[in-house]
């Protein structure tokens, strides 16, 4: 199977995938990517109005192959 | 019995003894239980879900583990086992197994008839109290798992389960100094934890960063204890090892 490296950028810092994981194909790593991005959403539970995960999918040679951001925004809708 | 099986069984002796203590008759007559020793490869089977086995496997080198499989290739592991487990003993008196054993790593195992251990157990009922209280320590770790399965995040299951596999380790000698080989994949992890395996990845990164552990080459070094312990929520009452390390 090939590897591939998901650069995961939480909103705020980038972790690089020194690591790699290995899927079926270019499609088990796009759906790779967009699974983990609640996962990392929920770990971290943001504060502030908006926050973007963004999750980047690069192949054995470095290039980047594929991009999915989940973008959570919160509104107070009562003044404290 | 093969030529070596009384120094294999003397992994169930230090095992048993690290959580119960055994008299010197309890002691030889474990060495004298019959028992063939066999390999079996990474990812095959050592007993199958439904299947009626007439023996337990003691593990002597590697790692095996218990799990069940759902639809689609979906596999939750359950629990892992390292040298000096009898992960099937409850197949002494439940005789359909309801989940499969398989080898994680390449392992050796010893087979060791139920008879004589049924045997034994009539015959010495204080073994048969140590082999109970490892079958409900057995059950203690569940507990464990099934709370970190649904209430602990990511990171504190993972560093819950690298901290329990120290101890566990320690306890039977295959482990010093906050150090020791941890041969599973990354797969391995995430079907254990009820993560996905890109998840995992990022934990584990995370873990390095935070300067908790480094994972390199299949050996696991926690550079801060007392921090892993902390992400992780550990009390390790629940592995009722005799002699706790303490840092």
């Amino acid at each position: 199977m090939p590897r591939y490296f998901f650069d995961i950028d939480d909103g705020a810092r980038t972790i690089r995938d020194q690591v790699g994981t290995d899927c079926a194909d270019d499609k088990a790593a796009y759906d790779a990517a967009i699974g983990v991005l609640p996962n990392i959403a929920r770990d971290i539970l943001p504060d502030g109005q908006r926050r973007d995960f963004i999750a980047t999918v690069k192949d054995q040679s470095g290039e980047a192959v594929f991009r999915a951001t989940l973008s959570l925004r919160t509104e107070r809708l009562r003044s404290a | 019995m093969t030529a070596d099986a009384s120094f294999d069984l003397g992994m169930l002796v230090r095992k048993l003894e690290s959580i119960a203590p055994l008299s010197d008759e309890e002691r030889g007559a474990i060495l004298r239980l019959p028992a063939t020793t066999k390999v079996v490869h990474p990812q095959q089977d050592i007993v199958r879900d439904k299947e009626q086995p007439t023996q337990s496997c003691l593990v002597l080198e590697g790692w095996a583990y218990r799990y069940k499989m759902l639809h689609e290739g979906k596999r939750q592991i359950l629990s892992l086992h390292i040298p000096g487990d009898i992960p099937d003993l409850h197949s002494l008196h439940l005789p359909v197994m309801d989940h499969s054993l398989g080898a994680l790593t390449h392992c050796r195992v010893a087979l060791i008839p139920h008879e004589p251990i049924r045997e034994l157990t009539l015959r010495l009922p204080s073994l048969s109290a140590a082999l109970w209280r490892d079958t409900l320590v057995g059950a203690a770790g569940f507990r464990e798992w099934m709370t970190g399965l649904g209430r602990r995040d990511a990171i504190g299951r993972l560093s819950h389960f690298l901290c329990e596999l120290y101890l566990r380790l320690e306890a039977v000698g295959l482990a010093e100094g906050y150090r020791y080989r941890l041969p599973i994949t990354q797969a391995d992890m995430s079907d254990a934890m009820g993560l996905s395996n890109v998840h995992v990845n990022r934990v584990l990164q995370e873990m390095r960063g935070r300067e908790l552990i480094t994972l390199s080459g299949g050996h696991l070094t926690i550079h801060d204890w007392p921090a892993l312990t902390r992400a992780a929520e550990f009390d390790p009452t629940y592995l009722h090892i005799r002699k706790v390390v303490d840092d």
